[in-house]
């Protein structure tokens, strides 16, 4: 680069901050908590429920084995930080006497290296992982194609296909295709599903843009009847796809901000977000996307899984293990207002329940269900999700299903629900609950060459499609079936017969009703722009 | 007030937009089409001298410009050149908008990767040093699987006691930009135990020759390339200065760079040559990372690590093979072989110039093989699977002459995820690509000449 070159770039980055300047000067500071620059992490990250090792205080009899210790080293056998190397007392004194002095001293030096490389010192270690700032395309990934770069539409949803919609390029339930916020104003969306590929899981990876593709290419029945209740969710409801958002694949982190400026776009509009990806990670910029739309703390969370994903203490601070924890520690969500389901994996262990419990959390593991059997269970998990005033989100981590049912999932748990009981159980809460958000996470096709766990995954899209739709159809009694699909009636094997012919014509009449209810509204309707447009005509000449 | 201060603006953002899109190199070969030029005046000059310098065909392909130069109306055009110009600017780094490092947490009793080796104070088990069996029989069918089958080593001085000649070591890093199973990649070379099988040119069976050792794995840190090679760094390092032949079994291919940067810093920055069999140039200059497989060789070049001038790349193809990267590579002396050389010159003439090309090199070569080189044919699951590519035979032979003819320093096979081929065929070709390096070391070692065949494999010598 020439000196002339270089001088007019340093000008260049000159306007740019200026510029930037003037750009955040307009701009109301309205921008929700998230690391820009190199700042450190704005809350506190300390992990209430680390135990610290007891203290112990080493006997006179033992001087000889510590005395070419110094008297820090000495400080540090004794204290909290050394037992998970000696164990208590009685460990330490094994040790001791099986050791010389100068073993001794090689032992302590060696925990004391250990513990030290285990902890953040300012002089040795970077506190952030830094990105190449100077990059000229720093931003490509998320950059937003210009509207004018494409031959001028209305605002509202797309239909991609020349046949009745069908017929184009795949899209989730081949439904229509919106891309902006106006998009889904215009098209009065209720749900907008938007794909999230991010591949950062800890098991197997490939959740990526492969979940997302899958589930647009095999995901047919998203959208379509629910036979079990009768009611067709593409019918009832506007219902998008909101193509996919953009995330960073070398860094879960800085995808965060992103996913949940996307998600709250939709939430803003009133529309559903139904968020496919992806690894669980997009737990938390989805719901705390809700949160910046409805509020901190006013937002409820169910979490179907095999993990209870509040891990802490790593040296990230967010992976597909840590959302939950996130959530509560930026205080998006009250730990009373979470629900767990489906828990059954290593973790947590006994302290990490303890925890919960003390913080009010609510958790339905497999060890319940084995107790208590599903439909109790099941009763008891929409109750408390449906409790007045809750706004519902739900996060789906398909490992909460049996591998048997989903081999294409990154950490697979044996011994889970079946699909007969979670599309009961979705169909219910976004029925019977007041769902304002939905994610349905860890989908990795990649690792099941039939395409069974995409039918799946799909099939749990539908049902709280379904769900969702009968909530605005007002079918919100506590586990509704269709009398019509649920019983044939033909003779009175249950001694139930008459309940069922009864419930069958008691919709019918109830549709007709609604019906003609229509048509009269129609009508006046009619009549009134008639009236209108004979007042507006003008006198004649 | 608020018009003044959009106005302000917009006059900033076009002033930015200008002059951070000087004419490059590459865009000094744009030749503005008529049809945009004679339409240019009906532009302000801010749009003008966008346009004219090339840049905005960075954002938006120069056959869909003309079409709208000629047919938008002067409106029209100005708000895509201006929305374009916006664009131009939002693109770059901004410290009050966007995140320029991913923070940690600094609460963390799990800070850095080191805290997980154990000091040899407090290992339990008190043993002499040295490779030792992992099998109870002489002669074991199965058990726990290693690296051809061979001995284990878990600390440098281990390598040091058994003179160790070659320590074959999993990185399973899994942050390809391709699809990702690259960490599943040293458990399945073990587990198909192919490694090690007799050369059928040679006769030679290579770990009756070299010492040989499964070093177990290096730790990776799941969610960052830039903390794995800092560890990975510091480990291949130390292997090197043991005097063993680190020999990596990727992960993904960003762990090219402290693979190569790990031997550097034993034997010396820009001290040996690398040879690496990829279908991607790995030369991002520009990605907004500090390390990903994308930009892996051009850090190595950038950073000193090694010559251009002593680096050879064959096989390239595919999405990051376009003109400013061949042209990059051309100005830093790289020697690169694409698909387009092979086909032309024809397999044999290219291999012939390699082998001068690396013969006339440095004493000493690191090999690093990403395994996309190969034909889908013979490696379905490779990360970043490229149509086209080399056949395995001729991958083999020439790793198997180079590592006779060099001494080398070090080796790596990269970006082979499992999951993506149910067969065996990716692993079993894995494996022997990794063979053919430790069949030319044995052949070097035996004294004989790098293209050396036994005469009992030539001809059966029957009348």
């Amino acid at each position: 680069m020439t000196n002339y070159e270089s001088n007019l770039r340093a000008l260049a980055g000159l306007a740019l901050v200026v510029c930037l300047a003037a750009t955040s000067a307009a701009e109301t500071p309205d921008t929700p908590e998230h690391v820009v620059g190199d700042n450190p992490y704005p809350f506190d990250t300390a992990d209430p429920r680390v135990e610290k090792g007891e203290a112990i205080e080493l006997p006179d009899e033992v001087a000889d084995k510590l005395s070419l210790l110094t008297p820090e080293q000495v400080e540090f056998l004794q204290s909290g930080d050394a037992r998970p190397f000696t164990g208590p007392l009685k460990d330490t004194l094994e040790a001791l006497d099986k050791r010389t002095p100068e073993e001794v001293r090689a032992w302590v030096a060696a925990m004391q290296e250990v513990h030290s490389l285990s902890r953040y010192d300012e002089s040795r270690d970077a506190r952030n992982i830094p990105f190449n700032t100077a990059s000229q395309t720093f931003n490509a990934w998320r950059t937003l194609r210009p509207r004018s770069m494409d031959p001028p539409r209305e605002d509202g949803p797309v239909a991609l296909g020349r046949y009745d919609g069908y017929g184009g390029p795949p899209t989730f339930g081949s439904l229509p295709l919106a891309l902006t916020k106006a998009d889904l104003v215009a098209g009065e969306v209720d749900v907008a599903i938007i794909g999230a590929p991010l591949n950062m899981g800890s098991g197997w990876r490939d959740s990526g843009e492969r979940a997302t593709t899958d589930l647009r290419v095999y995901g047919w029945s998203i959208g379509s009847n629910d036979q079990y209740v009768q009611v067709n969710a593409g019918e009832v409801l506007n219902i998008v796809d909101y193509g996919d958002v953009a995330v960073d694949n070398f860094s879960t982190e800085r995808s965060m901000q992103h996913v949940r400026e996307v998600v709250r776009e939709i939430a803003e509009t009133g529309a559903v977000p139904m968020i496919v990806g992806g690894d669980h990670s997009l737990e938390y910029p989805n719901v705390a996307a809700l949160a910046d739309v409805y509020g901190k703390e006013n937002v409820s969370v169910i979490h179907f899984d095999s993990h209870y994903d509040a891990w802490w203490g790593g040296v990230h601070l967010i992976g597909h293990g840590y959302p939950v924890y996130r959530l509560l520690n930026e205080g998006h969500v009250r730990p009373q207002d979470y629900i767990q389901v489906g828990l059954r994996s290593s973790g947590p262990d006994k302290a990490a329940f303890e925890w919960m419990r003390e913080q009010g959390m609510r958790y339905h593991t497999m060890a319940e269900i084995e107790q208590r059997g599903w439909p109790a269970v099941l009763d008891r998990i929409v109750a408390e999700a449906s409790e007045e005033g809750r706004k519902l989100h739900i996060s789906f981590d398909i490992d909460v299903l049996d591998p048997a049912f989903t081999v294409a999932t990154g950490t697979p748990v044996p011994g889970g629900l079946t699909m007969r009981e979670s599309v009961a159980v979705i169909r219910r809460l976004c029925s019977e609950a007041n769902v304002v958000g939905f994610d349905l996470v860890e989908l990795h096709p990649g690792l099941d060459k039939t395409y069974t766990t995409t039918l799946n995954s799909a099939h749990i899209i539908k049902a709280c499609l379904t769900g969702i739709a009968m909530n605005r159809e007002g079918k919100t009694a506590p586990h509704y079936l269709s009398p019509v699909a649920s019983e044939h009636a033909i003779d009175d094997y249950y001694g139930d017969q008459q309940q069922y012919l009864d419930a069958t014509q008691a919709e019918k009449d109830a549709e007709e009703a609604k019906k003609e209810a229509a048509q009269e509204a129609d009508a006046e309707t009619a009549v009134e722009a008639e009236n209108e447009a004979a007042a507006g005509e003008p006198d004649g000449e | 007030m608020i018009e003044r201060q959009a106005m302000l603006q917009h006059v900033l953002i076009a002033w930015a937009a200008t002059l951070l899109f000087l004419p490059g190199p590459a865009d000094a070969e744009w030749n503005m089409p008529d049809a945009i030029e004679s339409r240019l005046g009906d532009l302000p000059g801010e749009q003008q001298a966008f346009v004219s310098s090339g840049a905005i065909i960075r954002l938006i392909p120069a056959t869909q410009l003309e079409h709208e130069f000629a047919t938008r109306d002067d409106d029209d055009l100005r708000a895509l050149i201006g929305d374009l110009m916006t664009v131009s600017v939002e693109l770059q780094y901004d410290p009050q908008r966007d995140m320029g490092a991913a923070p940690l947490n600094l609460s963390s009793e799990r800070f850095n990767v080191e805290a997980r080796l154990t000091p040899e104070a407090l290992r339990d088990l008190e043993r002499e040093p040295g490779p030792f069996s992992v099998h109870r029989y002489l002669y074991p069918q199965s058990g726990v699987p290693t690296f051809g089958g061979a001995k284990v080593a878990v600390w440098p001085e281990d390598l040091v006691a058994g003179n160790v000649d070659v320590a074959i070591v999993g990185v399973p890093s899994n942050m390809s930009s391709g699809r990702r199973d690259a960490g599943s990649g040293p458990d399945q070379m073990r587990a198909l135990n192919t490694i090690a099988t007799p050369d059928v040119q040679s006769l030679i069976k290579p770990l009756d020759v070299l010492a040989v050792v499964d070093y177990g794995n290096f730790a990776i840190n799941w969610l960052s390339t830039g903390l794995t090679s800092d560890h990975v760094t510091k480990m291949v390092a130390e292997t090197a200065a043991t005097g063993a032949v680190p020999m990596l079994v990727g992960g993904d291919t960003s762990m090219l760079y402290p693979g190569v940067a790990g031997v550097a810093r034993h034997h010396g920055n820009a001290s040996f040559g690398l040879l690496h069999f990829t279908a991607h140039s790995d030369a991002d200059r520009d990605s907004d990372h500090l390390l990903t497989d994308r930009q892996a060789v051009f850090r190595l070049l950038d950073d000193g690590v090694v010559d251009g001038a002593d680096t050879v790349q064959v096989g390239l193809r595919g999405p990051s093979v376009d003109i400013e990267t061949l042209q990059w590579l051309r100005d830093q002396d790289v020697r690169y072989h694409t698909m387009a050389e092979l086909e032309r010159r024809g397999a044999d003439n290219v291999f012939r110039r390699i082998r001068r090309e690396v013969n006339r090199g440095p004493d000493t070569f690191f090999v690093s093989v990403d395994v996309s080189v190969l034909a889908a044919a013979d490696m379905a699951a490779a990360g970043r699977l490229t149509s086209g590519g080399m056949q395995i035979d001729d991958v083999v032979n020439l790793i198997r002459h180079v590592c006779a003819a060099k001494d080398i320093v070090g080796f790596e096979i990269t970006d082979l995820a499992p999951m993506m081929d149910t067969s065996l065929v990716s692993v079993l070709n894995s494996n022997a690509i990794l063979n053919a390096c430790l069949v030319g070391m044995a052949v070097r070692k035996a004294g004989l000449t790098p293209d050396y065949v036994h005469p009992l494999a030539l001809d059966h010598g029957q009348r």
